[in-house]
């Protein structure tokens, strides 16, 4: 299992990688492994305005269905389209190919923590 | 984890990296580390794959009364079962609704098996007890010793002939024989929960690890509690708690054809005859989602604007897209406008009669 030290994390399990004003999101490896093969993903709309902590996005694997919830206020810039034909690339390259959207921030975020910071909330 | 019941398997799940489960009373395998869509395809794909189902239930029924106390005590009519020959049937409680569904095998004239789910396993026995007071018959709860594996798919028969002393080619579809299974005393029966070919093999405990170590070296995939749910989903098959319980009788679930009126007297029947001639309050039926999306067990069910019933059982089928069986109110069963409500968004569905993947068993 991978924690890219770049990122930041949450502890419902989405990274976030901030490049100056927007943050691209999804979910970590751990997420995904917990979850198993996903075969769904729902796309927020591009435009939408998302709040810290609301859930925006949703990941469904064969059993399960999961909210993904925005670490950043802000609104929806660009989404993966990609995942709608091929939504396995969250489990296969979680951190690459299975971005699921783009975020342009204004205001505030939800607690992020740093790699080693996810590592040692994972092993609690 | 520490109340639950283990298989003989357990250790080898274990081994195997297989992620265990509550489930029935059991700890089973949800899935192993390659993931449920891949055991879903050595299935699906030309391959085999291996189940552990030693949490079902076996009860040995004999006596001079065998034969009479199994007509009144299932569904299906048990005179028209040979020797060598398995039925799907059910057994009902006298307002019609399903305590289990099973299925009866025939060992000699006076000598039947039947199998039953984990789940209702205690309360069927204690059933089947209280009705035979009134047969000459013996019932013996043989679950606990008995070793019950699923090889299903493409290749299952293949891989399992090395293994076995006895000639399975010559076991047509619900047929059974005795046999040698790496020279263990087995049973080994052409039935399955996946719309494949295949066999289902029951073995004493001792022989359990031995057999299952065989045939995974013979090329079978093991499988986990995920991948058999969708296998059976796909073809439409009930699953006790989502598409049948004491709620529902075989007229609703739409499995009259294992359901004999005309037999005689079995518990249930009156209750059955009269759902029957009255028509159900509600039915079965399967749904294929026309949008994206995957329908879940709990979701509604609309007909136009109308809430109309209920998925037991959804899915996404890597072939078939998003599917579905669904209780409705019989008169939307066959016309309108049927949806989805899926995170308050309905999404069309049309209907479709199970399989919702072609069946490839062998008839």
């Amino acid at each position: 299992m991978t924690i890219p030290a770049d990122l930041k994390y949450t502890k419902e399990h989405e990274w976030v990688r901030i490049e100056d004003d927007t943050a691209t999101v999804s979910i970590t490896d751990h997420a995904q492994e917990a979850l198993g093969d996903i075969v769904f993903v729902e796309l927020p709309e591009i435009g939408r305005a998302v709040a810290p902590g609301e859930a925006f996005a949703v990941v469904e694997s064969v059993k399960a269905v999961s909210d993904v919830y925005a670490p950043v206020g802000g609104e929806i810039v660009e989404v993966n389209a990609e995942l709608e034909g091929a939504p396995e690339k969250v489990n296969t390259d979680p951190y690459g190919a299975g971005w699921i959207a783009k975020i342009r921030m204004s205001g505030d975020t939800v607690e992020l923590l740093s790699d080693d910071e996810y590592s040692t909330f994972l092993e609690e | 984890m520490t109340d639950l019941a283990r298989t003989p398997l357990h250790a080898e799940h274990l081994t195997l990296g297989g992620r265990m489960v509550p489930f029935a009373g059991y700890e089973m395998p949800v899935q192993y580390p390659d993931g449920t869509l891949a055991e879903y395809h050595a299935v699906r794909d030309g391959g085999a794959g291996l189940f552990d189902i030693s949490h079902m239930g076996q009860v040995r029924v004999e006596g001079p009364g065998a034969l009479d106390f199994l007509q009144y005590a299932t569904t299906n009519d048990v005179a028209r079962l040979d020797q060598g020959q398995v039925q799907y049937s059910a057994l009902l409680n006298e307002n019609g609704g399903f305590i289990d569904d099973i299925t009866t095998y025939r060992l000699e004239e006076n000598e039947f098996y039947l199998c039953v789910n984990a789940a209702n396993r205690a309360r069927d026995v204690a059933h089947l007890e209280r009705l035979a007071e009134h047969f000459d018959v013996n019932i013996t709860d043989e679950s606990d010793h008995t070793t019950l594996l699923a090889l299903q798919g493409a290749a299952a028969q293949e891989m399992l002939a090395p293994l076995v002393d006895g000639e399975l080619d010559a076991i047509g579809y619900y047929r059974f024989a005795g046999m040698r299974v790496c020279d263990a005393p087995g049973l080994v029966s052409r039935t399955g929960y996946t719309g494949e070919d295949g066999f289902e093999i029951y073995l004493p405990n001792a022989a359990a690890v031995t057999v299952w170590r065989a045939i995974l070296e013979r090329g079978a995939r093991p499988v986990g509690l995920a991948a058999r749910d969708m296998l059976r989903t796909e073809m439409g098959y009930a699953l006790y708690g989502h598409e049948i319980s004491e709620d529902v009788t075989p007229v609703e679930a739409r499995l009259m054809w294992i359901t004999k009126l005309d037999k005689g007297d079995f518990l249930g029947r009156e209750a059955v005859a009269r759902r029957a001639s009255e028509g159900p309050r509600q039915v079965l039926i399967g749904l294929r989602l026309t949008e994206r999306g995957i329908p879940r067990e709990g979701y509604a069910v609309f007909a136009g604007e109308t809430p109309t019933g209920v998925v037991t059982s959804g899915m996404h089928s890597p072939t078939a897209g998003g599917v579905a069986l669904a209780y409705v109110k019989p008169e939307h069963a066959d016309a309108g406008e049927l949806s989805v409500e899926i995170r308050n968004r309905r999404i069309p569905a049309e209907r479709v009669k199970p399989p919702f993947v072609p069946s490839r068993v062998r008839k």
